[in-house]
């Protein structure tokens, strides 16, 4: 009944689509009912979905509550958003009842509905824009990518209901870890990637820098927030809850993926100067953070360990739902900036935070949650993530040494993150402004909900154990008391203290008894060209990683006095995108040869194809008899 | 008990950080044939900055401000979740993880900082500490690989008791100190890594994201750059180092141990010479290799 009033009002934001205020109050009802909706499945669900088509269990109602508390903040933003269109108003509800669909489908026929119509309208929902040709393109890119993850995942679903004999998914709960070991890692592969596919891991990533920056903000932050973090939830559902033990190989190949998509994410998204890609190169480490999470929980099911599932589901859930929020935070704080000046360009960015002081705090709060700094959620989701991989090394023998390794390439995603986001913050936000330029005010409902947003993950980080011991409860089979879980951390002293102190020494230096001077600059005049860019801030890791980037530069010397004495300067340089010219354009053009061979058949006179068809029959009645 | 210790040593560790900081200066200028200053001399550079009037760059913002007192929060924190002398009541954080984010914490914002001064020198100093944290925050990890096979949950223990039953434990032991120590250069940022004396462009790293503070900010400022020093360094002993029984006894070791480090490293860097900045991944690469090392022997080889 819940879900038919859910879907009445989804319907009814459709149908208002022309009224942007009743759209939007549908809108921001329908996030707020999934939320009450995700949180009455927490507390009061039955750990068994029922036969419906579709059903709450509770690791569905953590995810819907996810979901909903994105879309309500993005809903509120939208209030004051420029870029607020017809087509957002038509599709965004639509996308959000598809999401919710997949989220509850309860079986295999609803589960791919929604799935393939979540697809076709965040496909809309991209190309709002669909006048830039880039825009277009991206789209493409990403609906292609989302149509092969789809049909993968079909397959995989396909191959589990041949050996079940049900489409229905309480039965796969109940009889899937009964399969033969060959069947199970047959579905994993498929399955996994698919939902990889879907949630944007290395090397399946392409799509996802282009199409989250092409979307408008708030459509961005949904994407990033909740749409990608479905794939997890299809590999938590199916791969682990169902299928149980498998082969040990796939938990350590989901860790090593986490590992590789982090790393290399954050190693992408520091090369970015425009700060909603760099945003959705953030998305990719995220989605690595929360795999290795996941990756600690299959080696725990697959070693039977309770205490590492434990470990490994609550830190995945815990940083799906703060990766959500912090994400949507920063790329609605992203779609101000571009509200407020017009560009996304960083580097023509700059001294914000005089011009729009509300959104350079939830900004600057956003980069601290999602470089794992406390007192903000991320670091309670990464801390869990760090603990469950220290239990790997607390072993012996080659999974402990794997172990090690996996703590320390997220130790390096840990400090390159915060690298990233000193500089996203810094260059945009603080100095002087790089570029003059006219500047919009913004409205309230843009700064109020990045505010709200922050303020949740400040909330998060400092009390985070009421929700931890809601995750604890979403897998009966491994319990483990919230409080030894999270006793070496002690978040509210940590968080408490840490407050408290920086009051106290600040009052101490009485931070308000001020002169304002200007800057030193060698006794020069200062001026904002001086400022360190985006491009020189990471300099010396474009250099260290240079095997990854491959950069190139190119200087050209103008001028009577070339090349010793030149009048001007033109510099160009940038990297190589590894993975479009080595895997992706060979497979692209490997596809498009075919294609072409297969055109020597197909020459288009009617009378060919009659002919194919007489063929064909005949073969048919040749073979069968 | 317990508590009036951990209370006591925090006291103490906050209270003589910058005469630590002193000595390491001191027996570095008498190594090199200068009279150098005074162990205590950094109260009274302190003192005389936090009675001059405070001034901030034209173009800062509350970031810059709030910055030194962000860096003493967290440095004060990771003081007070150490077990200085070896033990803690379980019920309070004492956490290696947690440890490395407020390091991580103080780093973000002091580059934050250098970032809002709108100059060039910040800016510099900014990339450069950030930078510097890419290395050695893996390098660290690595770094303490044995404290992994000891705690699972990443506990600061001494691992002294755990690792002096056999003869065999002995060597992961002491790469695991050899890593640790290679590591902790970097974060301090002295020689060879960062020379805290130097004000030239070309070769500060922390100093540039200091050089628009004065007043109360670069008191603020340089106490936490000597806290840091002293609560690593007994983070480094506690962890590694030999314990008593008695709490006391502890922390007065802990004090020792403190100044002796502090002198070793004077010493240490009357004879070394910065490294070029590029030749910085080479040197975290074999920190954290002689780490993993370590750990590798530590959890019994390969076997399965």
């Amino acid at each position: 009944m819940v879900t038919g009033g859910l879907f009445t009002l989804g319907l009814m934001a459709v149908v208002a689509y022309r009224w942007p205020r009743w759209s939007l109050l549908l809108n921001l009802l329908l996030s707020l009912g999934a939320v009450a909706y995700g949180g009455y499945g927490l507390w009061h669900g039955s750990p068994t979905a029922g036969p419906g088509p579709l059903e709450l269990s509770p690791l569905r109602a953590w995810f819907l509550m996810v979901l909903g508390l994105v879309a309500s903040l993005s809903s509120w933003y939208r209030w004051g958003y420029h870029d607020d269109q017809v087509s957002l108003r038509l599709w965004l509800p639509l996308f959000l009842l598809s999401m919710m669909t997949v989220i509850l489908a309860n079986n295999l026929w609803v589960f791919m509905t929604g799935w393939e119509s979540m697809t076709i309208t965040s496909f809309f929902l991209v190309t709002t824009h669909h006048e830039r040709p880039d825009v277009l393109k991206s789209g493409y890119i990403y609906l292609v990518m989302s149509q092969v993850s789809a049909m993968v995942i079909l397959a995989g679903m396909l191959v589990m209901d041949t050996h079940l004999h049900s489409v229905d998914f309480s039965v796969w709960a109940q009889r899937g870890a009964a399969l033969p070991r060959g069947t199970k890692s047959l579905i994993f592969g498929l399955l996994g990637l698919g939902f990889g596919m879907k949630s944007g891991v290395i090397p399946f990533h392409v799509w996802l820098p282009r199409a989250h920056p092409a979307a408008p903000a708030p459509v961005s932050s949904l994407m990033s927030g909740a749409m990608i973090k479905l794939g997890i939830f299809g590999m938590l559902q199916f791969l682990l809850f169902d299928l149980g033990p498998t082969a040990r190989l796939w938990p350590l190949l989901v860790l090593a993926v986490g590992a590789v998509s982090s790393l290399l994410g954050v190693l992408y998204a520091l090369m970015e100067h425009d700060l909603k890609r760099l945003l959705a190169y953030h998305s990719i480490e995220n989605i690595g953070i929360i795999l290795l999470g996941v990756g600690v929980m299959g080696v725990g099911i697959d070693w039977h360990h309770p205490a590492w599932v434990a470990v490994g589901l609550v830190a995945a859930l815990f940083h799906t739902l703060n990766h959500a929020i912090f994400k949507s935070q920063l790329f609605l704080a992203a779609g101000a900036v571009e509200q407020h000046t017009g560009t996304l360009d960083v580097d023509h960015l700059g001294g914000l935070l005089r011009t729009i002081p509300g959104i350079a705090l939830g900004f600057i709060a956003g980069s601290l949650a999602i470089s794992g700094l406390p007192p903000f959620n991320g670091f309670v989701s990464e801390w869990l993530t760090f603990r469950g991989l220290v239990g790997l090394a607390h072993g012996t023998g080659l999974l402990a040494l794997y172990g090690l390794g996996l703590i320390m390439v997220l130790g390096l995603t840990g400090a390159l993150a915060g690298l990233c986001f000193v500089k996203a913050s810094g260059v945009v936000f603080l100095g002087e402004p790089r570029q003059a330029g006219p500047r919009q005010p913004l409205p309230a409902s843009l700064t109020g909900s990045v505010l709200g947003l922050a303020a949740i993950s400040l909330i998060l980080g400092v009390i985070p154990q009421p929700l931890l011991h809601l995750i604890n409860g979403i897998d009966p089979a491994y319990r483990l008391s919230t409080e030894g879980l999270l006793l070496p951390v002690r978040t509210p002293i940590i968080g408490g203290l840490l407050v408290v102190g920086v009051a106290v020494f600040a009052g101490l230096s009485r931070v308000w008894d001020v002169r304002t001077v200007p800057r030193w600059s060698c006794g020069r005049e200062a001026d904002a060209s001086m400022q360190y860019t985006s491009a020189s801030f990471t300099k010396a890791i474009r250099t260290t990683f240079a095997v990854i980037y491959r950069p190139h530069r190119h200087v050209v010397r103008l001028g009577p006095g070339a090349p010793d004495f030149p009048t001007r300067l033109l510099y160009s340089g940038g990297t190589v995108p590894v993975w479009e010219r080595y895997l992706y354009r060979p497979v692209y053009g490997f596809l498009w040869g075919m294609s072409r061979l297969s055109t020597r058949i197909q020459r288009g006179p009617v009378r060919l194809y009659l002919a194919y068809v007489l063929g064909t029959v005949g073969l048919m009645l040749a073979l069968l008899h | 008990m317990v508590w009036i210790v951990q209370g006591v040593g925090v006291a103490v560790l906050v209270a003589v950080a910058p005469w630590m900081w002193g000595i390491a200066q001191t027996v570095k200028a008498r190594c090199q044939g200068r009279r150098g200053p005074a162990p205590g001399q950094l109260y009274w550079i302190i003192r005389k900055h936090w009675h001059k009037e405070t001034t901030v760059p034209d173009r800062s913002s509350w970031v810059f401000r709030l910055a030194p007192s962000v860096s003493m929060a967290s440095l004060v924190l990771i003081v007070i979740t150490i077990p200085i002398a070896g033990r803690v009541p379980p019920e309070w954080p004492h956490n290696m993880l947690t440890l490395f984010f407020l390091l991580a914490l103080e780093r973000f914002w002091s580059g934050l900082a250098g970032l809002d001064t709108g100059g060039t020198f910040g800016g510099l100093g900014a990339s450069r500490i950030t930078t510097l944290g890419t290395g050695i925050e893996p390098a660290l990890f690595a770094a303490l690989g044995i404290a992994w096979q000891v705690s699972g949950d990443g506990a600061i223990v001494p691992l002294a008791a755990h690792l002096t039953n056999g003869s065999a434990s002995l060597l992961p032991w002491a790469l695991a100190s050899v890593s640790v120590a290679l590591v902790l250069l970097a974060e301090w940022g002295r020689l060879p890594v960062d020379n805290p004396d130097t004000h030239l462009e070309l070769t500060m790293m922390h100093e540039a994201t200091l050089l628009e503070y004065d007043g109360r900010f670069l008191a603020l400022s340089e106490w936490a750059m000597a806290l840091k020093f002293t609560a690593l360094v007994a983070f480094a002993w506690v962890v590694l180092g030999p314990q008593f029984s008695s709490l006391w006894a502890n922390l007065g070791l802990r004090i020792v141990e403190m100044a002796a480090t502090a002198g070793a490293l004077g010493w240490l860097e009357s004879r070394l010479t910065k490294l070029r900045y590029f030749q910085l991944p080479a040197y975290f690469a074999v920190a954290a290799g002689i780490g993993m090392l370590g750990f590798y022997l530590a959890s019994g080889g390969l076997g399965l």
